[in-house]
């Protein structure tokens, strides 16, 4: 059973977002890349499904800007296969992104399409959905524990109530949360390894997919900056100024 | 608070920018390596580090290891961590693939130490402990004892210590007591009491390869007479796994000043069995070949630290709001400025920040000569590479040891009251810095070895081949338009530092105390020059960049600014120290013993 | 054309996230009809038939309706697209799994979790964890929308809409509904409360957890809240957390107990009216956002805002 993941390479979680003075876009020069944490943890339970016999291959593949190969490499690193770099350097929105993405699964044929459930970049959320759409098949959203066995994935998912489990036939697409898994650390041997794989690059264009983008920026902005707050001194003055000053009480 | 995120992009820079790898890619041994290779292996350290050691930095110090029913149990989350770290192949990085190493330049190895240390220098004595007994078996031990030991040592699966000192000897080894005495089947009993062994005992390991110096009988007084032995914790049975307990025990751990977090152990070896590494009497020579590496080893240690302390403080100075900029406020919207618009904590932020990429640099430039000495085509290339690594270890060593322990004190000071409150973490680093300028040799050794042994040497070759490269970059840059003008003031304070070799040279031979009283400010001086060398050398690198519209301005721009302050306010100490070493011996010598 | 809200309800009532996308909703051109999709719902469509501004509810129900399959919804969503220009539903966990593949279908672009309606083609929504907000004009004709219910004002009742009932075409029935493990409480619901006390991992354990925020949630009549750091730790579920990838979050009164403040729990939290943080640490990055700081042990802090509270109270 072949296992597809996207990766998406975004801007490090730990990296202190800045919006460019011109309000075009956040400023992302020089700044430290890492892949998407949720895409991390889709790597990880599909290296696990390898390790564990279900699945036979894992294949890494990501949309965008020369580096991402490193981002590739990293997913190598981590235990996938192969990966393949569809380079564009124009940002593609998420609908476009499933476009190529289905387009590589016609001809990948995968079993399973793994993602992370957002990209903390756009916050989207969207691209696994949108993907089965195209694709006609079954989703399952937010996993925090998948179940492989024959034919068909039961998963378990995060929802606003608590839990909730759904069983769908595979092919499947399952886009993954925070708890599922904690990702492994490449090894130093793993990483060495990494350099050996193929890593294909093919451009966006070749796959002959309406990519023109639906949706246009028009800015970006800092949100409005909270108003500094003081160090009450114990606690009855804090209950003072929450009913006296804010009235919340 | 204690941060620490990998100092990634300078490293690139000093890997890849200054030095380059180059040289190394085209031997054989490195050829399967690339930058990109490098910088994926750096990117996943830094993470290692951060994420794992980091969390443990302030823990480990603060619960310290306990001795309980003779077993050493480290702090919370070590054994994990050291799994984690193990099982991630890092424990192999630099040893040779023959033995199960992944081979990479030492360079590279130096970079991920740093990171190591400056996440967790406790944590980092126990690789590191062991990484120094591999090299003394490589270099000595017979091939069996190598074969049953070594790769196990290199994956981390066992670990090693270093037993030298007793209670009566540290930097003089010559008076140690530890008898070993020859059994009929080639192996030794080992009896005596050791002090001060790090990683002595620990629950990281089911087996711990202790190399213990030791005199056999009718051995020849002094230095002379001490071998050299392999002695594990638990001896291998049949199957090469840790079978009966040896006679080594750790009978107390030493309370220490930092670095809790580290086994430091009293060891008793009664009855020990061990087996003899290298020749009889040869044991000093033994350790000797490992103690460059390890001498630069805690340099990095201190570099690490040191690192870690800065990002902490300048963290600090953005957000501690305090006071209003002396030239009137520069955020009157908030109730302070923020400190850092102050140049007195500019001041010590720069001092902090041009020692740290100062000292990157010459320790980059160091660990590819480590690189070199081993793998050069050459043997000329080899040899040249030797006696640099054999001339700049002492430097390292006790400069970066120096500087670092300052650093962190700076980053104290920058903190305030609050640096000296444990839960900020900068009273740690400080606490946990000290022991660099102590151990492997303290400084005062360090500076003794490199005016007595390393300056004198071959009629003045080692130091030819730093005084070399200085006097051709400083004739090929006088009239750099770029920095034309630092290379004038690296021309200054490069002859003030030929001159003063030349007249110690004379007065040491003449009168050994002249070079002992001049050792230690003589071994700043050198410090001084070789960073404002490389100080020159990044200016030059980082001006091109600059001048070919490269994206990341702002990097190549601090770092102009950064060699500017480094000539402009740290430099200068150079004047000082060339009068000092002048005025010789003197004043401190003459004093009588019974008025101290 | 007209507007389709999905609502969010429990059967017997619609949230209040859906009188919030309504009022979103208003900022587009049409009228706005609500879809109610369950098992056992009606109750909740004639809720939503008051809501004021709402011109029908269409009510279609079956079991996998009941549990929000995804392609079961889509299956009764995308015949009914035909005659609405926008699809809007409350960015809830149902919210997001749908409305992205319905777009797809739709072969529009989604536009999740929006903060601000400018008009009807150009809308603001967070990115980066909120750390930025980014202004989107989209130039197709029909639009796939999700709301960010904390930031709109709850559309009135006082409407009496006709109820609709529509049929829920069978799907495909790739994807099964199994179990579900959802805690039933007496407290309201996080989105809607009024008030949230929540926890960090300096909490230490599940049963400290809970012997310290149940108190003062039942005291303040609050919903209980958690970082991503007590969820992962075991010590609250899932449904708790508030952050970049759990809940928004922007009550009243929000007050972080041994929370640290992580980059991630701010974007879930940073818009309640006034927050409050206790933490034994001076430095947490909580103290940037928190409108009044208590520095100290919750251990001991708690206990004495308790106590203060029950003095205020008599």
């Amino acid at each position: 059973m072949k296992v597809l993941v996207p990766v998406k390479r975004v801007l490090d979680y730990n990296v202190k977002v800045r919006v460019k003075a011109d309000g075009s876009g956040v400023d992302l020069s020089n700044m430290k890349m890492s892949m998407n944490p949720f895409d991390e943890i889709a790597i990880e339970e599909a290296v696990r499904l390898k390790e564990a016999g279900t699945a036979t291959e894992v294949v890494a593949v990501s949309i965008g800007v020369p580096q991402a190969q490193d981002t590739l490499r990293t997913a190598l690193a981590m235990g996938a296969d192969r990966a393949l770099l569809i380079q564009s350097d124009q940002d593609l929105e998420p609908l476009s992104v499933a476009k190529l993405l289905k387009a590589v699964v016609a001809e990948e044929q995968p079993t399973v399409v793994i993602l992370g459930k957002q990209a903390i970049d756009g916050d989207n959320n969207a691209v696994g959905q949108m993907l089965a759409a195209l694709l006609d098949w079954p989703q399952a959203t937010f996993a925090s524990k998948v179940e492989i066995a024959g034919n068909k994935a039961t998963v378990m998912r995060e929802v606003d109530g608590g839990l909730q489990t759904i069983e769908v036939d595979l092919p499947a697409v399952i886009t993954v949360d925070l708890r599922l898994n904690e990702p492994r650390y490449a090894s130093l041997p793993n990483i060495m390894k990494a350099r050996k794989k193929p890593l294909d690059v093919k451009e966006a264009a070749s796959y002959g997919v309406d990519i023109a983008p639906r949706l246009q920026v028009l800015k970006v902005a800092e949100p409005a900056k909270r108003k500094a707050g003081i160090k009450v001194e114990d606690a009855a003055d804090l209950v003072m100024r929450l009913k006296n000053e804010a009235g919340v009480l | 608070m204690q941060i620490y995120t990998a100092p990634l992009r300078d490293m690139r820079f000093v890997l890849h920018e200054l030095h380059g790898l180059e040289r190394l890619y085209a031997l054989p041994a490195f050829a399967d390596f690339s930058d990109e290779l490098v910088d994926s292996v750096l990117e996943e350290a830094g993470k290692v580090t951060r994420e794992v050691l980091l969390p443990i930095n302030a823990s480990g110090d603060e619960e310290g290891c306990v001795l309980d029913n003779g077993v050493v149990r480290t702090p919370k989350g070590f054994k994990e961590a050291y799994n984690v770290f193990r099982e991630g192949g890092w424990n192999a990085l630099s040893a040779e693939p023959e033995w199960g190493g992944q081979g990479l330049p030492k360079c590279v190895g130096s970079a991920v130490e740093e990171m190591i240390c400056g996440a967790n220098l406790s944590f980092s004595l126990y690789p590191g402990l062991t990484a120094g007994a591999v090299e003394a078996l490589k270099s000595h031990a017979s091939d069996e004892l190598k074969q049953r030991f070594v790769p196990k040592m290199v994956e981390g699966t066992w670990a090693g210590s270093m037993c030298l000192t007793e209670a009566h000897c540290g930097t003089d080894l010559g008076l140690l007591r530890t008898k070993a005495t020859p059994q009929e089947d080639g192996s030794y009993k080992i009896d005596g009491a050791k002090i001060f062994i790090s990683s002595g005992d620990h629950d990281l390991t089911p087996n711990i390869i202790h190399l213990v110096l030791a005199r056999l009988p009718d051995a020849p007084e002094g230095v002379r007479g001490i071998s050299l032995f392999l002695a594990p914790k638990f001896l291998p049975d049949a199957d090469g796994n840790p079978g009966q307990r040896n006679g080594i025990q750790c009978t107390a751990l030493e309370h220490k000043m930092g670095i809790k977090a580290s086994a430091t152990c009293q060891l008793s070896l009664d009855n020990a069995t061990g087996w003899l590494v290298g020749e009889p009497n040869k044991g000093m020579a033994a350790m000797f070949t490992m103690m460059n590496t390890e001498r630069v080893g805690v340099g990095i240690q201190a570099l690490g630290v040191a690192e870690a302390a800065y990002q902490s403080a300048v963290a600090y100075a953005r957000d501690r709001i305090q006071g209003r900029a002396l030239g009137g406020a520069q955020h009157p919207d908030q109730a302070a400025d923020p400190i850092i618009v102050h140049p007195d904590v500019r001041r010590m932020l720069m001092t902090m920040r041009v020692n740290n990429e100062g000292c990157r640099a010459l320790a980059a430039w160091v660990s590819q000569a480590l690189d070199l000495r081993t793998h050069a085509a050459t043997e000329e290339e080899r040899l040249e590479a030797e006696d640099f690594v054999a001339l700049m270890t002492p430097v390292v060593k006790a400069l970066f040891t120096d500087l670092g322990y300052e650093s962190v004190n700076l980053a104290m000071q920058v903190h305030g009251g609050h640096g000296y409150i444990r839960d900020h973490g900068m009273e740690q680093y400080v606490r946990d810095t000290r022991i660099t300028m102590i151990y492997e040799g303290t400084n005062g050794v360090q500076a003794l070895d490199l005016v007595g042994r390393k300056m004198p040497a071959h009629m003045g070759r080692y130091l030819r081949r730093f005084f070399h490269p200085v006097a051709e970059f400083i004739a090929a840059n006088k009239a750099d338009p770029d920095i034309g003008k630092m290379v004038e003031a690296l021309e200054k304070a490069f002859g003030a530092l030929q001159l003063t070799t030349a007249q110690l040279a004379q007065s040491g031979m003449k009168d050994p105390e002249e070079a002992g009283a001049a050792a230690t400010e003589y071994l700043r001086l050198f410090g001084l020059v070789a960073l404002a060398y490389l100080w020159a050398r990044m200016a030059k690198v980082a001006a091109g960049k600059l001048a070919a519209g490269d994206p990341d301005a702002a990097f190549y721009s601090a770092k102009l600014i950064s060699a500017r302050f480094y000539y402009e306010r740290i430099l200068p100490q150079t004047s000082a120290l060339f009068l000092s070493i002048k005025a010789g011996k003197g004043a401190m010598m003459e004093m009588a013993e019974a008025a101290f | 054309m007209a507007v389709l809200i999905i609502a969010d309800h429990d059967n017997h009532a619609v949230r209040d996230t859906t009188h919030k996308s309504v009022t979103a909703a208003a900022g587009l051109s049409g009228d706005i009809d609500i879809l109610v999709l369950g098992q056992g719902a009606r109750a909740a469509a004639d809720a939503a038939a008051k809501i004021t501004g709402v011109r029908k509810v269409l009510l279609a129900e079956s079991p996998a309706l009941g549990a929000m399959v995804a392609e079961a919804v889509e299956a009764v969503v995308l015949p009914l697209m035909a005659g609405y220009d926008a699809l809007l539903t409350p960015a809830t966990s149902a919210g997001k799994n749908v409305a992205p593949r319905i777009a797809a279908k739709l072969d529009v672009a989604p536009i999740s979790d929006i903060v601000e309606v400018i008009d009807a083609s150009t809308f603001t929504r967070p990115i980066y964890a909120g750390n930025a907000l980014e202004t989107i004009k989209s130039s197709d004709a029909k639009k796939v929308i999700t709301v960010r219910p904390t930031v709109f004002a709850a559309a009135a009742e006082g409407g009496s809409a006709a109820v609709e009932v529509v049929s829920a075409a069978g799907d495909a029935g790739k994807s099964r509904f199994v179990s579900e493990e959802t805690v039933k409480s007496a407290r309201p619901e996080l989105g809607a409360a009024r008030i949230i006390v929540s926890g960090g991992r300096a909490m230490g354990s599940a049963d400290e957890f809970k012997a310290v925020l149940e108190p003062l949630a039942d005291m303040l009549g609050a919903a209980i809240g958690a970082s991503r750091a007590a969820v992962d730790a075991g010590y609250a579920p899932n449904d708790f957390q508030v952050g970049q990838t759990g809940k928004v979050v922007a009550p009243d009164l929000y007050i972080a107990i041994g929370i640290s403040g992580a980059i991630q729990h701010l974007a879930g939290m940073k818009d309640s009216k006034v927050i409050v943080a206790i933490n034994k640490d001076p430095d947490a990055p909580i103290f940037q956002v928190a409108d009044y700081g208590l520095v100290g042990d919750y251990k001991t802090l708690v206990p004495q805002f308790s106590a203060e509270l029950q003095k205020m109270g008599n």
